[in-house]
């Protein structure tokens, strides 16, 4: 069948020639991957039945009919491009082996929102079949998924749009090469009446102007709609609609508050705000959860004999200050500290630690009855007049450990009371213990830290 | 009822026998919970010489919940806000580490013994933090004159 009147097409360049004898090789650009057409081409024929499905029709004596086939090309015709998918190809500035990219819009009915995909080719001599390609392109699977999404996506919606031309699937002829690079764009038109024009788009006779100011980022997107949404006045009205409050546009900036949004702010005094209320919200966070009142219950009550009394022969609740008497009754906590049983039920209430030694009235949790055993630290009733600036530790630690002064109001609450705290403090406070009196304090009162 | 007894049983121990630097008053004499602190800057300090006053405040469900502390005397201080509030972090007031054993005559001599010994690492100021430990000599000449602009009675 290799008579005169058969063509050839180059499958590197996609030039077409009338077969010359024997001479396989392209004119254009000698490339040797050619194919004798036996039906002369015409571009809006079906396809010849020995070709391989992915094979386009060779359009025209366009030098890459891959980068310029339309798989709209029939819809284009029957269609009223209004409402249907326009499609446009440009060739890149490559080589005669067709690095080009393919650009496609798909434009709603109403023309207010555009879809448009580019997708980028590289040229590769078609020596090979496609499937033997390296896929080294990270990104391909992922574009290639993208694109086939977008492909169902289109195609649903021309089923829907265009039902009488439902069985012109867009086909992606770029997958079939071997390399493909792809980029999407959405693109929101802010009047409803431009239509990109790029390419060999056909125009719409209904007026889309080229668009100047294509939107490509999120702000301009988010700009569209504030602007459509503040002025409100699309004479057509059928594209997007916002059904809502009495004022769009407030609602909108509740939604785009820029100064909080979420856990973001971008402003100092919505920092500030966030900020205190972090602080407001942690004020307890810290501190022991409350007891259970049945653990407050079945703590063990005891009358004050005179041990308890200690050597002053008087003692007192803690908590109220009022002296208690031999005789009263108190409860005694695991810790071995007693108060009130209304005092410390009262506190119990709150934290399930000992008001003194913050042992937690859990019994699980202890591991010794009495702290002072371990570190009889007794500290001094009051601290020394305040040091000139404390020139060191000559006169701290051994300050607290000082003979412990008989009268007032610690010598029996604070008699034993650093070593229940707990390890992770020691450190911290020992680094500071230096520093004299304030040491002293801060040991006695636990105010390590402000 | 119990709060205003321990209260008032600690209010008339620190003004009986008050702590050195520190004298304190009811604001209001029907008002048990709100004390008025006058205190002495401490000898040594860039505050010595002066007299600040400052707000006790005690909640209803006191001692089970701590007093806060204001200054009511502006204050060149790390740990003392520089606004209108002057709050002073101290950390034994903190909620988790609040103790009802713990008093108010320690919490008045803590709060002194902080202008004394300021505690850059817990500042709620972190510039004058930030001075207190790397130009210490300014930070005393400010103290110093805050305190003659404030805190001293001409």
């Amino acid at each position: 069948m290799a008579d005169a009147g058969d063509r050839m097409f180059c499958h590197a360049c996609g030039g077409v020639w009338l077969r010359n004898a024997d001479d396989m090789v392209c004119p254009h650009c000698e490339s040797d991957f050619t194919e004798i057409i036996e039906i002369p081409p015409d571009p809006d024929a079906d396809l010849p039945p020995d070709r391989s499905p992915s094979a386009p029709a060779p359009a025209s004596a366009r030098p890459n009919p891959w980068a310029d086939h339309n798989p709209w090309a029939h819809q284009e015709e029957d269609d009223d491009l209004d409402h249907g998918w326009g499609s446009g190809a440009g060739t890149g500035p490559g080589n005669g082996n067709g690095n080009g990219f393919t650009h496609r819009t798909y434009r709603s009915p109403d023309g207010r929102f555009t879809f448009s995909t580019t997708t980028y080719t590289h040229g590769f001599p078609r020596r090979s079949p496609p499937s033997q390609q390296p896929v080294n392109d990270p990104l391909m699977p992922v574009m290639q998924g993208l694109g086939s999404i977008f492909n169902g996506l289109a195609g649903t919606y021309r089923q829907q749009n265009a039902p009488g031309s439902s069985s012109n699937q867009p086909q992606t002829p770029d997958r079939d090469r071997g390399r493909t690079l792809g980029s999407f764009e959405f693109d929101i038109e802010a009047d409803g009446r431009a239509g990109r024009q790029e390419g060999l788009h056909p125009r719409d006779a209904d007026g889309p102007q080229p668009m100047n100011n294509p939107l490509r980022t999120l702000s301009d997107i988010l700009e569209l709609f504030r602007s459509d949404f503040g002025t409100n006045t699309q004479a057509g009205g059928s594209g997007v609609r916002v059904v809502g409050g009495p004022n769009p546009l407030a609602m909108l900036s509740t939604l785009l508050n820029f100064d909080r949004h979420g856990d973001a702010v971008y402003s100092q005094e919505e920092l500030d705000r966030v900020i205190s209320q972090l602080i407001e919200q942690n004020a307890n966070r810290g501190a022991p959860p409350p007891a259970p009142a049945t653990a407050i219950q079945s703590l063990p009550k005891k009358k004050v004999d005179a041990e308890m009394l200690g050597s002053e022969g008087r003692a007192e609740c803690s908590i109220c200050m009022d002296t208690v008497d031999l005789g009263t009754e108190v409860t005694i906590l695991p810790c071995k500290h007693w108060f009130h049983y209304h005092c410390i039920e009262l506190w119990l209430n709150q934290h399930n630690t000992c008001p003194h030694c913050r042992r937690s009235i859990d019994a699980s949790q202890h591991e010794e009855p009495e702290g002072t055993r371990n570190n009889p630290t007794v500290i001094p009733d009051s601290p020394e007049p305040a040091p000139r600036r404390s020139s060191g530790g000559e006169n701290g630690p051994s300050q607290t450990h000082g003979a412990q002064s008989p009268s007032g109001w610690s010598s029996q609450s604070f008699s034993s009371w650093s070593s229940p705290w707990s390890g992770s403090e020691e450190p911290r406070r020992s680094s500071r213990e230096g520093s004299g009196v304030a040491a002293w304090l801060r040991s006695r009162l636990g105010g390590g830290s402000s | 009822m119990g709060s205003q007894k321990r209260i008032a049983k600690e209010l008339a121990e620190l003004v009986e026998s008050p702590p050195e630097g520190i004298l304190v008053k009811l604001a209001d004499e029907s008002n048990l919970y709100t004390w008025h602190i006058y205190m002495d800057g401490p000898e040594g300090s860039p505050y010595y010489n002066g007299k600040f006053l400052l707000n006790l405040t005690l909640p209803t469900e006191y001692p089970f919940k701590p007093p806060t502390v204001s200054f009511k005397t502006k204050i060149y201080h790390p740990n003392v806000t520089n606004d209108d509030k002057g709050s002073m972090c101290l950390g034994m007031l903190r909620a988790d580490e609040w103790k009802p054993s713990s008093r108010i005559q320690a919490v008045l001599q803590f709060a002194r013994q902080l202008l004394a010994e300021p505690m850059p690492d817990d500042a709620v100021e972190g510039r004058i933090a930030e001075q207190y430990k790397n130009d210490r000599k300014r930070y005393e000449e400010v103290a110093k004159e805050w305190t003659r602009k404030y805190a001293v009675d001409s």
